[in-house]
Formats: C-alpha cells, structure tokens, sequence
C-alpha cells in the first residue's frame, strides 16, 4: 500500500499553477515574458513620444519630460511630501474600511435575521458613490486627514462586504456538517475555524481589489483639499502642467504596483494549501 | 495495517465485555417528511432496526429511497419527523462526538493538512491534550498515511482523502462509525483495496460501523448484516444476515448468492 500512495502521490502532485496575473507575478523567471513586456512598454513610450511632437506640452508632454518633471518632483522634496500625506490617508482609510467591510460581510452572510435587518439599509447605502459623501467628511471630520481617510474607507468598505459576503455565502454546507459532527459548536466557533478558513480565498481577492481601489480614491479623497498626491494631480492639472499630472500619475502606479505585490506575497503564504 | 488478515470477528478485542448484549444503535419508528411549498414528500416511512456494539451494518436500496435522509437523521444532521434514535441508550438530538461522521466527498478542510484535519476533532471532544499528537500518529499509521501527514488534501489522491476522512472521524474515538457511501467516488480498484482495509481497521478498532452504500457487492463484501430499503416512500424491507466467512471472496458461491437475494429484494436487475 505504501508503494500504491507513494505512486498516487506524484501521480495527482500539485500542478505548479503559474501566476497569469499581470502586475501580480511580474515573470521575472521567465525570460520570454519578461523581454515581451519590454517591448510592449517600449513601444508604448516611442509612440508616446511620437505623439507628443505634434502636440503642445500642456496637451501631451514627452516621455522624456514627464521623465524630467518627476525627477524635479522627487529632488525637491515635494513629492515625499505629497507621498507621506496620503499613505497617512489611505492606511486609516483602508485598514478601517477593510475590517468592517469583512466584519460585516461575514456576519450578514452567516446571520439571516442580521441580513433581512440589514437588507433594506444595505440596498439604500450601496449605490451612493463614495465622493458624493464629500459633505459629511468634511462635516465630521473636517478638511483633514481624518476626512480623506473617511472617504476611502467607505469605498474599501463596500468592496470587501460584497466579496465576504459572497464568499460566506459559497462556503459549502457539507464543510460545516463535517464541522458539526466534530464538535464545532456555536456560531463564534462555527465562523472562526471553518467559515473564515474556507471563505479566505475569495476574501482576500476581495481585499486586493480593495487595496488597488483605494489608490485610487486617494484622489478623489483630496479633492476638497487635503495635501497629498490627489491633491497634486488636481492642482497640476487645473494649472495645465500634464507633465506634472503624469509624474503623480506614476507615483501612484508604483504604488500601487508595491503594494499589490506584498500583498500577494502576503496572499500566496496564507493560502499556502491552495498552490 | 498490512498484515491483519484473519477474520475480524477473531481480532477484535474483547475490551466490552457486554458488547453483545446492547444495542449501540437503534432506529426506532423513524419518519421523515420533507414539507415543501407544493406535496410533502415523504421520504422514510417507521424506519426500525437496531445494530449491535462492534458490528457491521450496511443500508442498501435503491436510490429515493431517503438511504442518505435517514445517515442524516443517524448521524443528527437533520431532524426526524416521528421516531428516535438512540446512540447507547441516549437519543441523537443533534450531531455528537460519538459519532465519527464520514460523508461521500471526503470534505476534507483543504486548510488544514492531513495532520491537523485528523487532529481537529480532538481539542472539541475532550480529548485530554498530552495525547492528542499520539493518537493523530496512531490514525495516521492506521489508514497508512504516516508520510504524507504534511501535505495539503489538495495533493492527495481520492482514496487517499477518504483515509484521511476515515482517520479524522476515528481520531475522537467514537462509539459509531457512520459512513454514507465513501467510497462510491473512487475508482473500482481504489475501492476494493479500500473495502478491505476498512475491514481491517474495523478488526483491529473493534467499532460498530453503520454503512450506507447503493452497491450490493459492497454491502455483501462488508457488512455482518444488510439492512435493504425500499422506496416510496424509504422503508426497511428487510434485514438480510450475511453467512459468509471473511475474508469473503467474489467467487465464493455463498457471496454470489447474496448478493442475488438481495438483488432479488431491490428489485434490482441480476
């Protein structure tokens, strides 16, 4: 029998499931797809720039001049200003609005009575876009960091109760008999060692999505004022340096493209019994 | 696990001195109506029979004939309309540690590896905690499995996962082994070398095991008697006693016979 399971084993391994996602897994291992993103982005910026010579700057800037504008940025201290000032948005903002976003989603997923309760509420709140909470921000919290945050946290908010929601709701039944008939008694215990184990997956998809989406609320979020990169872009822009817009633009991106890859990082460990 | 092939009435141990005189199971006037929008459906119909402490028990029917309503009622998952059922003299009220629960599609916890999937009853059913990493390397030595008690159940074969299912449901120790149709997901191979170390385990654990396949083979292959249902709605027909001797072989004329009355009882083609 051992040579029987040994041979089932290896016959069923893991299938190595390559990362096909496109900022998450950049292929640095792969040559190929490292030399074919090359290209993709070299073209971009060599018609990028070709563009730009029959447009005025404030239309399209160059490459090379959005190039220039964020090493300027970057030399003067401005854009570690602007930096510090919304990552102080968004880690509040998304810390909070991703813990009770799931929080909720969890528990209105598990408990039908808190979901009829809720239900009416939820369908009222939902369609309201972040931005159009702008007032009460600046009415509760002021025209600060605590604002801004409040703004980004509504829209992490929605993002991760909808994916824990789900995710609840796709937990097999099955799983929690099995639970069950081990001894799992009550609806803590029920939740905690089987309901939130089974549902990570989706959740933290659920957080990713949230985390990309909050970076881009950061924009939104200064938009009455408060200083940080948002705040840049809107101010370049009003002003027509599109070099400068680019520039923040980019700051964003890289962002975004940092943090994305830890959480994955953090993603792939946690759900190690997926690979 | 290899090595223990003589009958298992013989092995077990004699741990229970008055195991032959109580029923560890008995089903007792057992209905079940499922009251849908539309016509109840009745699925079980006074459902009686009772299986003894340390014997094998298989529930054979056709299918709609409430074989995995009534596991469900057994096992606590889903309450009965009429009757009781008494594990030990205490009735089942809902799902319990004495009650080792193995389902079909093994549902292990892909989380956990196979080392905590067998050990996660444990904490819950009181098992004294200096024992607990003992008894998870007794399961996993049991269903021969000791090497891959690392791995994910993402990584395991389909008769592998369901000895994993079987050491998890064995880990708490309980009175009652109750399985509905484990192995009705693998191939025919991986189930015949399943059947026979099932029966290995049941010789050398001493217990009481109530098994609810729609194969006849299999019932006749495992089990000291046959509890056969019919359908509409689910009833006992009868209680057919299988007077083969084990190690039972499938070209034994006494097995072939068996397997035709009860064919016979089904309604079953031969």
């Amino acid at each position: 029998m051992a040579t029987d399971t040994r041979e089932r084993f290896d016959g069923n391994a893991d299938e190595d499931v390559s990362d096909g996602q496109l900022l998450g897994g950049v292929g640095i291992d792969d040559p190929r797809r490292l030399i074919r993103g090359a290209s993709g982005l070299l073209a971009f910026l060599a018609l990028w720039h070709l563009a730009s010579l029959t447009q005025p700057a404030y239309v399209l800037p160059s490459p090379a001049a959005v190039g220039v504008r964020f090493v300027e940025e970057a030399a003067s201290g401005t854009m570690l200003d602007a930096l510090t000032s919304s990552v102080r948005h968004w880690i509040p903002g998304t810390v909070v609005g991703t813990a009770l976003g799931v929080g909720a989603g969890v528990a209105l997923a598990w408990s039908n009575a808190l979901d009829d309760v809720t239900a009416p509420l939820v369908r009222v709140l939902r369609p309201v876009p972040p931005l159009a909470l702008i007032g009460f921000a600046i009415a509760w919290f002021g025209i600060n960091d605590a604002g801004a945050a409040f703004i980004i946290a509504v829209g992490a908010f929605w993002i991760n109760f909808y994916a824990a929601f789900g995710a609840v709701e796709g937990v097999s039944e099955e799983l929690l008999d099995v639970g069950r008939t081990l001894g799992v008694d009550g609806d803590l215990d029920m939740i905690r060692s089987i309901v939130i184990p089974a549902a990570l997956p989706e959740i933290t998809t659920g957080i990713r999505t949230g985390l990309g989406r909050c970076w881009m609320l950061v924009v939104a979020a200064e938009i009455f004022g408060v200083p940080g990169i948002g705040r840049e872009i809107l101010r370049a822009s009003n002003n027509l340096l599109v070099d400068k817009v680019i520039a923040y633009i980019l700051v964003l991106s890289l962002l975004y493209l940092v943090v994305d890859v830890a959480f994955r990082a953090v993603q792939r460990r946690v759900l190690v019994w997926r690979a | 696990m290899a090595g223990v092939n003589d009958s298992p009435v013989t092995d077990r141990d004699g741990a229970d001195a008055d195991a032959h005189t109580t029923s560890e199971v008995v089903v007792d006037g057992v209905g079940k109506t499922y009251s849908g929008e539309s016509d109840p459906v009745r699925a079980l119909e006074d459902v009686s029979f009772a299986v003894d402490s340390g014997e094998f028990v298989c529930l054979v029917g056709p299918s709609g004939c409430g074989k995995t309503t009534l596991f469900r009622v057994v096992a606590g998952l889903t309450e009965a309309t009429d009757g009781t059922v008494r594990l030990g003299g205490t009735p089942v009220t809902g799902p319990t540690t004495d009650m080792g629960v193995v389902f079909q599609e093994y549902h292990l916890f892909p989380w956990l590896t196979v080392e905590e999937n067998v050990g996660f009853g444990l904490e819950r059913s009181g098992y004294p905690a200096a024992d607990r990493g003992r008894r998870v390397d007794e399961m996993l030595a049991l269903v021969g499995l000791s090497e891959f008690r690392d791995a994910y159940p993402k990584s395991l074969s389909g008769g592998m996962k369901q000895r994993v299912a079987i050491a998890r449901a064995l880990a708490v120790d309980p009175a009652l082994l109750l399985m509905d149709e484990p192995f009705g997901a693998v191939d025919a191979q991986t189930r015949e070398m399943l059947q026979r170390e099932l029966l290995d385990v049941w010789a050398s654990t001493g217990k009481t095991v109530c098994f609810v396949t729609h194969d006849v083979a299999e019932a006749v292959t495992l089990a000291d008697r046959i509890v056969v249902m019919a359908a509409d709605p689910g009833r006992v027909k009868s209680i057919v006693d299988v007077d083969v001797d084990r190690p039972r072989e499938r070209d034994d004329p006494a097995f072939g016979d068996h397997v035709a009355r009860v064919r016979e009882m089904i309604g079953a083609a031969p």
